[in-house]
């Protein structure tokens, strides 16, 4: 396979772009610029990217924690009816 | 306190990514260009491509994405910056204007975790389901692309693989699934990960079943293609081999086209994925085909991999195909380019066709201020680009003339426009004076032929030609005035002077004309079908130029003539019609006035007196009294300058024409000249012609131009290619030279070392080398290595191994008006030139160029010796004056009372010039970890390290020592210093930030005599590689509203210019308080505060900007609607007009 068939039928969006490209011989090199965009009006960003803040390690063992408690909260619940254990995160206690 | 400015003069040209896609409508097919903190936005058109907006952002773009969400007609884009703010981008378009809209922003910075040494990485799933970034090693962040929250959370998961090298989402998968290069202690492997979003895990490895190791021998492989579906899989590019698979399939290839270098972009052809297009270091472009097979039930499987070199392109950074067959090359080191690619290949054997490329100043390595023309406006002359792409760029500011057609005709002496028989107000005619004869060409559309007019003297040189009042022409010849219908063409009147004397010199207006023959002067008003004389003088002495333009608005005939006289060297103004004089103007010195013009600018009426010599008067002048007042004078040229009116967008302009030519308009209500952006004009005269809208036709020696000119001054940069990495330039007035040390890349082969390509150092007429390594005895070098060092030249060391490329560094002398290289001096093998001066020593008159050396052996952790090569460039000759021997590298070189300074490794060391013509050892200073940069002023010294910032001394003559007066105490990491007064001190360190240290001498105890203090501090969002102090503007020209003072350009990796200047305190505060307000008025792309961008920010700390104002924001106020203008100039208390003025005249500095 010969590279001119390789580049033969190169994709076409628009037949007509680049068709009246003409090379400026004076000034093929380009310094054209386009204008500066000033944005003065304020648009609410729809979302925010916010980053998670922890840790993966700390992540981590909190998955463990958590399946560790329900695990141990499923055990318990089968064996006895009692009071819930001491070692509960302190969150469900509320103050 | 110091305080100071900083604004960017010339924006940065690096092209770090680029991307195509459909960004502004779903229909429009865009190209967008990051350089820097700038996008700029392309519209891809049958012309080519159409700007259409640049977008600054706060921040430098490290990763750029365009990614269509489904079910989405258009494409967003996606920016992640070095400081890791990440943000996602969507263009609104109503025809007219365009917005840019944050949909979703954030900074993803984790507060631990090392960032990675491969860069941010950032990859978009193909169904637009997440974004995953690698920031830092080990750890992969994940934003879910979830539509209804108002919270994209971006999360981290571990990743085992520490060394990524690149990352791709695969394609036709049905979760999220990573594909990545890593590195561990055994090689270069390949993995998939697949992620399941709900639960932020990677779950199981789904693809690669086979071990990957195995497979995996490519210990270079860096680039992962992912293929579209629904073929599938990946394509990973290696030094040597291609590799594709898809968990299956499984295709290696190893063509030895690219095994010449390391390829560093690609992009896709064909969106099923088929065609890809790969350039390489050395600007190689290659096309990779993935030859495919059935596999049965419709489905295709990839069979072979087949890569052709389609030819030679500019050193890619990034690569993106367009539309039918036009790619566009993104370069950080050479000019971008736009490209073709033709089925057809060339006589060269290319199937590359440049269609236009964008020039670009990175990296700046050094650059110099010269004032070539000694006109009180430097140039700068840059290193730019390396490798092949290296030049020097000759930047000059000016206004632009866009040539537009040009006929060649020696020996125009004068040029008029009119309008014959053209009923409409176009111009249709030129009419060109020469010696002895005049030629009327006329205008029919593009086309320019050569006419007849009936009423024209034709066998005569015009002086001056013109329409005038009640539809008639005007044609002054040395004989007579002719009156000419500009219907009929005939002639209707003729005026001849009484004496048969010849007609000398003329001036004319619409009603109006003034002869002179000799020292007689006539008057005369034009009439319908007549010429009549109103009255007549003689003056003293002869006259050399006449000016009777009215000064009044409406037409009304002028008052008053002009006069410049021989002999007596004066400038007079006469009154109309009596012609008595008014007013005399003695102008001194024994220059005769060339031309003289009366004019109003911004309803102040001036008279401009041009010389022979190229310098110019001028004068405030009394409308009612003929008073002149206010005499200035200003050097335009060299040569006798003819001054000439223009109107361009209705505010009146004066085109000085000589061998500067120049346009002298006035803002503010001074005036400003601005360099026009041609070698040599002549003549020049306004046309307006229907082919040629509100034009300029230019003579000059050899032809005509007619061109339209730019509204505003900028930059124009020239290119002077040197196919080698230019290091360092060093400008020698007394021989009118530069020198430039360049490198270039030798490869061994069996004949030996032999130059990679053909550049400046190889192409020039006249080499020497450096062969004498007599005293320079290499064996000493420690390490193993050390016999490899300079020896080769030496004779009985060992020779590179073969194929191994080996920098060769040269001093290359160039011609500092043809920019040709005349000569090339090759340094040693391994010897690698640092720095370069020119400069006079001691009390010998020749001046001569020191180049610092250091032998770089790989082994040594920091070099152990070098020279100091001092040469005479003479008579076309080079010759070597003296050479010393240094131990170690010599970073920088400075002249230093008669002395030459240089900064060694860790030292500072002071060598005088004997009368021998030697150097010698008169003292040093120890006190850092490597010396790079060295600044003097008087006795003072400034040193720039590597990482213990900055530290001044003082020379002690008596003593013959250095003592160290303060040091900067922050661990800056310098890339470049400046001494800005006896006080004030510039730094720039490598996390693009600029500071400002002062030193306190009034200090009550020595310890804080001995800090410098940080008094300011800056982002400036790119690396500077140099200061040098100039200005890029003419100097001194009247007063100027902006109390700046001083002007240190800077020169940065990204290609940018900028300047820092200093100003006062009320000033400062002044600024400080409008850049508050426009921080507000002005939204930023991305959402990132000005305050977070420009606060100094490395890797230990960050702190507030202080002391500097950003000039780049201060005048982006000038770009702001006049309601916004209003708004902010009403916070300052000041009217719009005097704020958009002040803003101007600051733009003007630059």
């Amino acid at each position: 396979m010969s590279v001119s068939q390789f580049l033969e039928g190169l994709p076409s969006y628009n037949e007509n772009n680049f068709s009246k490209f003409h090379v400026d011989s004076n000034s093929r090199s380009s310094l054209k610029r386009p204008s500066v965009y000033v944005p003065t009006r304020e648009y609410p960003s729809e979302q925010i990217i916010v980053t998670e803040k922890t840790s993966i390690l700390l992540k981590y063992m909190q998955q463990h924690w958590d399946k560790k408690v329900s695990s141990s909260v499923k055990k318990r619940d089968l064996t006895t009816d009692e009071e819930p254990s001491r070692k509960r995160p302190r969150s469900e206690y509320p103050s | 306190m110091a305080h100071h400015y900083v604004v960017t003069a010339h924006k940065p040209t690096a092209v770090t990514a680029c991307v195509t896609g459909n960004f502004t409508s779903p229909t429009d097919l865009n190209l967008i260009v990051a350089k820097n903190t700038r996008l700029e936005i392309y519209l891809v058109t049958p012309e080519g491509l159409r700007p259409i907006k640049e977008v600054g952002l706060y921040g430098k773009v490290a990763v750029m994405k365009l990614f269509r969400p489904q079910h989405e007609r258009k494409d967003l884009l996606f920016i992640v910056t070095m400081r890791y703010n990440a943000m996602i981008l969507e263009c609104i378009n109503d025809g007219e204007n365009i917005e840019i809209i944050t949909k979703a922003h954030g900074n993803v910075a984790d507060r631990i975790g090392k960032p990675s040494d491969t860069g941010i990485l950032a990859v978009i799933d193909p169904k637009a389901r997440v974004i995953g970034l690698r920031l830092y090693d080990g750890l992969f962040k994940i934003i879910p692309l979830d539509k209804d929250n108002s919270e994209l959370k971006a999360s981290n998961i571990k990743m085992e693989e520490l060394q990524v090298h690149d990352i791709e989402f695969l394609h036709g998968c049905a979760n999220p699934t990573l594909i990545l290069i890593y590195q561990d202690v055994n090689g270069r492997h390949v993995k998939t990960h697949e992620i399941s979003v709900r639960e932020k895990e990677f779950k199981a490895l789904t693809i690669v079943k086979v071990p990957w190791k195995q497979d995996n021998v490519e210990t270079e492989a860096s680039i992962i293609i992912p293929v579209p579906s629904p073929l599938g899989g990946a394509i990973i590019i290696g030094q040597e081999t291609i590799l594709y698979y898809d968990g299956i399939t499984s295709v290696v290839v190893a063509p030895p086209v690219i095994k010449q270098s390391t390829i560093i972009c690609y992009a896709k052809v064909d969106p099923g994925g088929l065609r890809y297009l790969l350039g390489d270091m050395a600007g190689h472009l290659f096309m990779l085909f993935l030859e495919t097979e059935p596999r049965g039930e419709g489905s295709e499987v990839v069979k072979d991999i087949k890569v052709e070199m389609l030819g030679e392109i500019v050193t890619p950074e990034c690569i993106t195909y367009l539309d039918n067959g036009v790619l566009f090359i993104g370069s950080r080191i050479g000019d971008s380019q736009l490209i073709k690619l033709n089925t057809k290949a060339d006589e060269f054997g290319s199937y590359v066709t440049v269609m236009e490329s964008f020039t670009n100043l990175a990296p700046i390595l050094d650059m110099c201020v010269v004032d070539l023309e000694r006109q009180g406006q430097g140039q700068l002359v840059t290193c730019s680009g390396a490798f092949k792409e290296g030049s020097l760029r000759i930047i000059r500011n000016g206004i632009g003339i866009q040539e537009h057609a040009s006929i060649d005709l020696p020996g125009i002496k004068g040029m008029w426009a009119l309008q014959v028989a053209s009923g409409g107000r176009l111009d249709n005619t030129l009419v060109l004076a020469f010696v002895g004869q005049t030629r009327v060409l006329s205008l029919n559309g593009e086309e320019v032929e050569e006419t007849d007019i009936a009423g024209f003297a034709a066998d005569l040189q015009t002086f001056y030609c013109g329409n005038v009042a009640h539809e008639q022409i005007v044609q002054v010849t040395s004989v007579s005035a002719r009156l000419i219908s500009s219907q009929s063409r005939t002639l209707l009147a003729e005026w001849k002077p009484p004496t048969e004397k010849t007609i000398s010199v003329v001036a004319c207006n619409s009603s109006q004309i003034v002869v002179s023959t000799g020292s007689a002067l006539y008057y005369i008003e034009i009439h319908p079908n007549e010429l009549i004389l109103k009255g007549n003088t003689t003056l003293d002495v002869e006259i050399a130029c006449l000016d009777v333009s009215p000064l009044g608005e409406d037409g009304s005939p002028s008052d008053l003539v002009a006069v410049g006289l021989w002999t007596d060297i004066s400038a007079r103004i006469l009154r109309l019609p009596d012609l008595t004089e008014v007013t005399k103007e003695m102008l001194g010195g024994e220059i005769i006035p060339r031309s003289v013009l009366m004019t109003c600018f911004e309803g102040q009426n001036y008279l401009l007196c041009a010389l022979g010599d190229g310098s110019m008067f001028y004068f405030l002048l009394n409308k009612e009294t003929g008073a002149l007042t206010d005499k200035k004078k200003v050097t335009l040229g060299t040569q006798p300058t003819v001054l000439r009116t223009f109107r361009s967008l209705s505010t009146t302009n004066v085109f000085a024409c000589s061998d500067r030519p120049t346009v002298i308009y006035s803002s503010n209500h001074k005036l400003v000249f601005s360099n026009v952006n041609m070698k040599e004009v002549n003549h020049m005269c306004s046309l307006n012609a229907e082919a040629y809208p509100d034009s300029l036709a230019l003579a000059t020696d050899n032809s005509v131009t007619i061109g339209t000119i730019d509204e505003i001054q900028k930059l124009h940069i020239r290119t002077v290619p040197l196919q080698e990495s230019p290091k360092r330039i060093a400008y020698q007035e007394t021989s009118q030279t530069f020198g430039v040390i360049a490198s270039r890349v030798d490869i061994q082969d069996s004949t030996g070392l032999n130059p990679a390509r053909q550049s400046a150092s190889t192409t020039t007429q006249s080499v020497t080398v450096s062969s004498s390594v007599g005293s320079l005895a290499v064996g000493k070098s420690s390490g193993s290595g050390g016999a490899g060092g300079a020896g080769a030249m030496g004779g009985g060391s060992l020779a590179p191994d073969y194929g191994q490329e080996v920098e060769v560094h040269s001093l290359l002398i160039i011609d500092q008006h043809t920019f040709e290289v005349l000569h090339a001096h090759q340094l040693m093998q391994q010897e690698y030139a640092m720095s370069l001066i020119s400069c006079q020593l001691g009390t010998d008159s020749n001046t001569y160029f020191i180049v610092g050396t250091a032998v770089v052996n790989p082994e040594e952790p920091e070099p152990k010796q070098g020279r100091l090569l001092v040469f005479h460039w003479n008579d076309n000759k080079l010759c070597q004056v003296s050479e010393k021997e240094i131990k170690g590298a010599c970073y920088s070189l400075a002249e230093f009372n008669g002395k030459l300074l240089a900064s060694i490794n860790s030292t500072a060391r002071l060598f005088e010039w004997t009368t021998e013509k030697e150097l010698r050892l008169e003292c040093s200073h120890f006190n850092n970890i490597i010396s790079l940069f060295l600044k003097t002023k008087g006795d003072f010294i400034l040193i720039g390290d590597l990482m213990r910032s900055m530290t001044l001394l003082q020379y002690k003559t008596m003593e013959g020592s250095f003592e160290e007066i303060a040091r900067d105490y922050n661990p800056n990491w310098m890339t470049a210093v400046e001494i800005l007064d006896d006080d004030v001190f510039l730094g720039a360190e490598n996390c693009y930030n600029l500071f400002v240290c002062q030193k306190d001498s009034a200090a009550a105890t020595d310890e804080e005599r001995s800090q410098m203090q940080e008094v300011g501090q800056f982002h400036v969002g790119d690396m500077v590689n140099v200061f040098r102090h100039g200005s890029l503007v003419m100097q001194n020209l009247g007063e100027t509203s902006t109390p700046t003072r001083g002007c240190v350009l800077f020169g940065t990796v990204g290609g940018a210019i900028g300047l820092v200047t200093q100003i006062p305190q009320t000033f400062y505060d002044f600024l400080l308080e409008l850049q508050n307000k426009l921080s507000t008025v002005i939204k930023s792309v991305g959402k990132i505060e000005h305050n977070f961008w420009r606060a100094f920010h490395t890797d230990i700390k960050t702190e507030p900007s202080e002391g500097f104002i950003d000039g780049d924001l201060i005048e982006s106020f000038l770009d702001l609607s006049q309601e916004k203008m209003k708004e902010v100039a009403d916070s300052c208390q000041l009217t719009v007009e005097h704020l958009v003025k002040m803003i101007e005249d600051l733009t003007r500095i630059h």
